[in-house]
C-alpha cells in the first residue's frame, strides 16, 4: 500500500506547496497595501545590504551648506556639517537592520526554545525555566542597558543585537509555552504520540509548524522593538557617537540642531524618523498578510 | 518682576536647602547666596571685584593680608546686621569644606593662615607664608557668606581653637585635622528652617516649574533694585532655554550654546539682544602622550597642520567661539594682553597637508594607499573621546575626524554618556585623545595649571614641587618633565607654571612668554576655539544692562541687579 501510496504523497506535498504560494498571492492581492509592506520591506533589506556600498568609505561635506534646507541634490537637507542627510540615512541602515534582525533571530530561537521546551516536558523543567523567565521578565529593560552602556559600547551591531535579544526573549518564550502546552493535549499529537512517533519528530514536524506563523509574526515585531530600543538609547546620548546612526541623528537634530525650536534641522529630524515610520508600516503590514495566510479561519473568500 | 534661569545648575529642586554648599541649593548666586566681592575677570589683574557682602577691601601689595571692610547698612532678610562675625564663621564653614583659600594645611598654596575681627564691620584675613600665592586673594573674596545667626551649632564652639591644633604638627594635629574634616558633612546638608540672605533677594517659594524670589528690603541697596521678584525658571536642557528666549519670557539667560538658526529665531524676537564679552575658557583636544604615537611631537604638530580650526569653530560653536589664533594655552585676548606683539611670533598652525606630511615622515610614520600608518606599519586610528551631552563638542570632535580622514588619517570620535564619567575615564588614562577645557583664567597660574599643573603630573605638595611618571598620582597627559624650546633651551614648564603663582606682575609677563612658547612648540594640547561669553537680554521690561566687552558680563545678573546697574523701562 505504500508503495502506491508514496508517490501521491510526494504529489500532494508539491500540489500542497503550490495551493500555499497561490493563497500567499491571494491574500497580497486583496489587500495591494500587503504587496507594499512587501516592497518596504524589500527596500530595507536592500538598504542595509547594498547601502553602504553606494556611498563612498568617507561622506562628502559641504561645510558652506550646513543644515541646507531640502532642495534636489539634498532630498531631506543636510547636517551640522553639511553631509547629505539621505545618505546618512542609508549608510547608518545597516547597523540598525543588523541589530534588528540579530536580536529578532536571538529572540525567537531561545523564546521558541525555552517555551518550546518547558510546555512540553512540563513538570520541573517547566517551573525552572518559567521562573526563570519570570524573572528575566520583572527585569526593566531601558534601565538595565542605560547601566550596560556605562561598561559596553556596543560599537558592533552583533553586540548590541545580543543585548537586546537577551533581554527580549522572555515574552515570546512564555507565549510558546502557553501555545504547546494547548497543542500537546490535541488528537493529532495524541495520534502521533500513539504512532509512536518520536519526540523530534513532534516536535519538529507536529508543533513547530502550527506555531510557525505566530513565531515568524513575533519575529518581524522584535525586530520593530530592536529598533525602538537602540535608536533610543542612541537618542539618549548613552551609546558613542557614530553620525550615521539614525538615533544619533535624531540627538544632534534635537540638542545641537534645535529642530525643535527652529525649521533649519527639522528634514535632519524627520529624515531618521521617517525610516523608522516606514520600516515599522512596512512590518505591520507584512504581518497583517501573515496573519491570514496561516490563519484560515481569517481567510474571506 | 525680572525673568531668568540659574546657569549654573540645570533643574530646580524643590527639596534644594538654603546651603550654597549643597549641590541642589536653593541658593541663586548674586540673588539670595552673596560673596564677599565678584571677581570682574581681568585679562591681566585678577584681583578686581566688584563689592558683594564687602564694600571695599585693602589688599597687601605683596597680596599677604586683605582686610575686608563689610557694608555699613546690610542686613540680613530678617533683619539682623550682617558683621564680621558672619564672615568670620562663614570662613570656619569654608574650612571644612577644604575650599581654596581655606586649606587646614598650612603649606597649601594660597591659604588663609589668620583671622582677625578687628570691629564689627572690618576683617582681616593674613596669607599663610608658607606658600602664597596671587590666588588668594580671588578665594578669599568667593567665600558664601552665611548667618551665623541661623547656622549656629554646626561648627561646635571650640573650631578655631581644633583648627590652629590641625595646623601643627603631630597625632594631636593629625586627630584635629581629621576632626574639621568630618565636620564637611554635617556642612553639607544643614538645611536652615528658611532663607535667611544678605542678598538683594530672597527666596519666596520654589515648585518644580520655577523658583520666586522677591526683594530683600534689608539689603543695603535696596533702593536701587530694580525688580520687586525675581523669577527663576525650570530647565533641563539647553534647548528648554532657547524656547524661553524665542518666547520673549528671559529677561537675561547666561552662556548658553545655541545653533546658527536657533540664534537668528531668538533675535527676532522683539527686545531680545545679545551682549558678547570675552570669557577666559578655550577648549582643545588634550593629548595623552604615554600613548604611541602621540608621545611623538611631529605626530601632534603634523595633526596640528591638518586641523581647520575655522571650520571646526563654524560647525561646532558659530555663536559662542572664535577659532583659536593658535595653542598658546591661553585664551587670544589674554594671549595679545599679556605678550603683545610677540604673541605673533608663535607658531600659528595653518592648514597645510604638506607640512603635516613632513612632521608625519619625521615621526617615521608611513603611508600606504593614501592612509597613514604607525612606524611598524601597523593601522593607526586616532579616537578623540568627548563627553555626549556637550553637543558643541561632539560636533566639534566629528568635524576634526572627518578632516583627519580626508586628509588620509583614520579618526573617529567615541562619546561617553556624561561629563563626570568622562573626566574620570580621562584622568585615568583610558583615552589618547579627549577634549579638555584650557586657559582657564584669569590668573595666569590657573591658566597654566592646565597645561602643566597636576594632569600633566606636575603637584605642588607641602609647598613643593613634584613630578609624577606619566599614569600615575593623575597624570593622564604625561608630557616629559624637560621640554626643549626653540630660543629658550631646555625648560621645565611646571616649575615655570608655579613661579607664576607668587612672581611680580612684571616677572610674570616674562613667564607667561616661555610658557606660550613652550605650549606652542610643544602641543601638550590644540587648541581649537575660544570661547565667547554671549549672553541674551530682552530690553522690553528692564533696561540698562552691560553693554558688549562690559567686564559685568562674567557675573550673574543678580550682580548686575544689585549694583543698581539695571533699571525698570520707563
Amino acid at each position: 500500500m505504500s508503495v502506491t501510496i508514496m508517490p501521491e504523497a510526494g504529489g500532494a506535498h508539491a500540489t500542497l506547496r503550490r495551493n500555499f504560494w497561490r493563497g500567499v498571492w491571494r491574500v497580497m492581492k486583496r489587500k495591494p497595501s500587503r504587496l507594499v509592506g512587501v516592497v518596504i520591506m524589500a527596500g530595507f533589506a536592500f538598504m542595509g545590504i547594498a547601502g553602504p556600498l553606494l556611498y563612498p568609505a568617507q561622506l562628502p561635506r559641504d561645510t558652506d551648506a550646513l543644515y541646507a534646507p531640502p532642495s534636489w541634490q539634498h532630498p531631506f537637507g543636510t547636517d551640522f556639517e553639511g553631509t547629505d542627510v539621505v545618505a546618512l540615512v542609508v549608510t547608518g541602515s545597516q547597523y540598525v537592520l543588523l541589530t534588528a534582525v540579530i536580536t529578532a533571530v536571538i529572540t525567537v530561537v531561545l523564546g521558541t526554545g525555552i517555551g518550546l521546551f518547558s510546555g512540553f516536558k512540563r513538570g520541573r523543567w517547566d517551573t525552572v525555566l518559567m521562573r526563570v523567565t519570570d524573572m528575566k521578565l520583572t527585569i526593566p529593560g531601558l534601565p538595565l542597558l542605560l547601566v550596560l552602556s556605562t561598561v559596553w559600547k556596543f560599537s558592533a551591531a552583533f553586540e548590541m543585537g545580543l543585548v537586546l535579544g537577551l533581554l527580549g526573549w522572555g515574552g515570546v518564550a512564555r507565549a510558546v509555552r502557553a501555545q504547546t502546552l494547548s497543542l500537546r493535549e490535541r488528537g493529532f499529537i495524541e495520534a502521533a504520540r500513539g504512532l509512536g512517533l518520536s519526540t523530534t519528530h513532534i516536535v519538529g514536524r507536529e508543533l513547530l509548524p502550527s506555531m510557525a506563523p505566530y513565531i515568524a509574526m513575533n519575529a518581524l515585531i522584535a525586530v520593530t522593538g530592536a529598533v525602538y530600543a537602540q535608536v533610543g538609547l542612541f537618542f539618549l546620548g548613552v551609546l558613542p557617537f557614530e553620525a550615521s546612526n539614525w538615533g544619533v541623528m535624531l540627538n544632534t537634530a534635537v540638542f545641537g540642531g534645535g529642530a525643535l525650536t527652529t525649521t533649519a534641522a527639522l528634514p535632519y529630524l524627520m529624515a531618521p524618523l521617517l525610516a523608522i515610520l516606514l520600516l515599522t508600516l512596512g512590518i505591520v503590514l507584512v504581518v497583517d498578510a501573515m496573519d491570514e495566510i496561516f490563519n484560515p479561519r481569517l481567510r474571506e473568500e | 518682576m525680572y525673568t531668568t534661569i540659574d546657569g549654573f545648575k540645570p533643574g530646580l529642586d524643590v527639596n534644594g536647602p538654603f546651603n550654597p554648599y549643597h549641590p541642589k541649593a536653593n541658593a541663586f548666586r548674586g540673588y539670595n547666596s552673596m560673596w564677599l566681592g565678584w571677581s570682574k575677570n581681568h585679562l591681566t589683574d585678577p584681583n578686581q571685584f566688584y563689592p558683594g557682602i564687602a564694600a571695599s577691601w585693602d589688599i597687601a601689595p605683596d597680596n599677604s593680608s586683605i582686610t575686608l571692610h563689610l557694608q555699613p547698612n546690610n542686613k540680613w532678610s530678617d533683619g539682623k546686621p550682617v558683621t564680621a562675625e558672619d564672615v568670620r564663621f562663614s570662613i570656619g564653614l569654608a574650612y571644612t569644606q577644604g575650599s581654596t583659600a581655606y586649606s587646614i594645611d598650612p603649606s597649601a598654596s594660597g591659604v588663609a593662615s589668620d583671622i582677625e575681627v578687628i570691629d564689627d564691620k572690618t576683617i582681616k584675613v593674613t596669607q599663610s607664608a608658607e606658600n602664597p600665592s596671587v590666588t588668594f586673594v580671588r578665594g578669599v573674596m568667593e567665600t558664601f557668606i552665611v548667618p551665623a545667626h541661623v547656622w549656629t551649632g554646626v561648627l561646635p564652639a571650640d573650631f578655631w581653637d581644633k583648627l590652629k591644633t590641625a595646623r601643627g604638627d603631630g597625632p594631636e594635629a593629625e586627630a584635629a585635622g581629621a576632626e574639621i574634616t568630618g565636620l564637611a558633612e554635617k556642612v553639607l546638608t544643614f538645611a536652615p528652617p528658611k532663607d535667611v540672605s544678605a542678598g538683594p533677594f530672597v527666596l519666596q517659594r520654589v515648585n518644580p516649574g520655577e523658583a520666586l524670589l522677591v526683594k530683600n528690603k534689608n539689603f543695603y541697596n535696596a533702593a536701587n533694585v530694580a525688580p520687586d521678584q525675581v523669577k527663576f525658571l525650570n530647565y533641563t536642557g539647553n534647548e528648554q532655554i532657547w524656547n524661553y528666549l524665542v518666547a520673549g519670557k528671559l529677561d537675561n539667560a547666561p552662556f548658553t550654546a545655541v545653533p546658527a538658526d536657533v540664534m537668528k529665531r531668538i533675535t527676532q524676537t522683539p527686545g531680545n539682544g545679545v551682549a558678547r564679552g570675552f570669557s577666559p575658557v578655550a577648549v582643545s583636544m588634550a593629548f595623552n602622550q604615554s600613548k604611541k604615537p602621540y608621545d611623538d611631537v611631529h605626530v601632534r604638530r603634523g595633526l596640528a597642520h591638518l586641523i581647520n580650526r575655522e571650520e571646526v569653530t563654524k560647525i561646532a560653536s558659530p555663536e559662542g567661539g572664535v577659532a583659536a589664533a593658535t595653542t598658546s594655552g591661553m585664551h587670544q585676548r589674554a594671549t595679545e594682553a599679556w605678550l603683545g606683539a610677540e604673541a605673533g611670533s608663535l607658531e600659528p598652525y595653518k592648514v597645510d597637508a604638506a607640512k603635516a606630511e613632513e612632521e608625519f615622515k619625521a615621526a617615521g610614520m608611513k603611508k600606504a594607499d593614501g592612509k597613514w600608518a604607525l612606524p611598524d606599519g601597523k593601522p593607526w586610528k586616532v579616537t578623540i573621546n568627548a563627553p555626549a551631552p556637550f553637543s558643541d563638542w561632539v560636533s566639534g570632535a566629528k568635524a576634526v575626524t572627518s578632516q583627519l580622514n580626508e586628509a588620509g588619517v583614520d579618526a573617529e570620535v567615541v562619546t561617553v554618556a556624561d561629563y563626570p564619567l568622562y573626566l574620570e575615564e580621562l584622568a585615568a588614562g583610558k583615552y589618547d585623545l579627549g577634549f579638555w577645557l584650557t586657559a582657564l583664567g584669569p590668573a595666569p597660574y590657573n591658566i597654566y595649571q592646565r597645561l602643566y599643573g597636576p594632569a600633566n603630573g606636575w603637584e605642588l605638595l607641602a609647598g613643593k614641587l613634584k613630578h609624577h611618571a606619566p599614569g600615575k598620582n593623575g597624570n593622564w597627559m604625561g608630557s616629559p618633565e624637560t621640554i626643549d624650546v626653540e630660543g629658550l633651551g631646555k625648560v621645565n614648564p611646571g616649575e615655570l607654571a608655579v613661579k607664576l603663582n607668587s612672581a611680580p606682575e612684571a616677572e610674570q609677563k616674562a613667564i607667561i612668554g616661555q610658557l606660550a612658547k613652550a605650549a606652542n612648540q610643544d602641543l601638550p594640547v590644540i587648541q581649537l576655539w575660544d570661547y565667547v561669553n554671549t549672553q541674551f537680554i530682552n530690553t522690553s521690561r528692564f533696561t540698562g544692562f552691560p553693554k558688549d566687552e562690559h567686564d559685568s558680563l562674567r557675573l550673574t545678573s543678580g550682580v548686575w541687579l544689585q549694583l543698581g546697574m539695571i533699571k525698570k523701562k520707563q
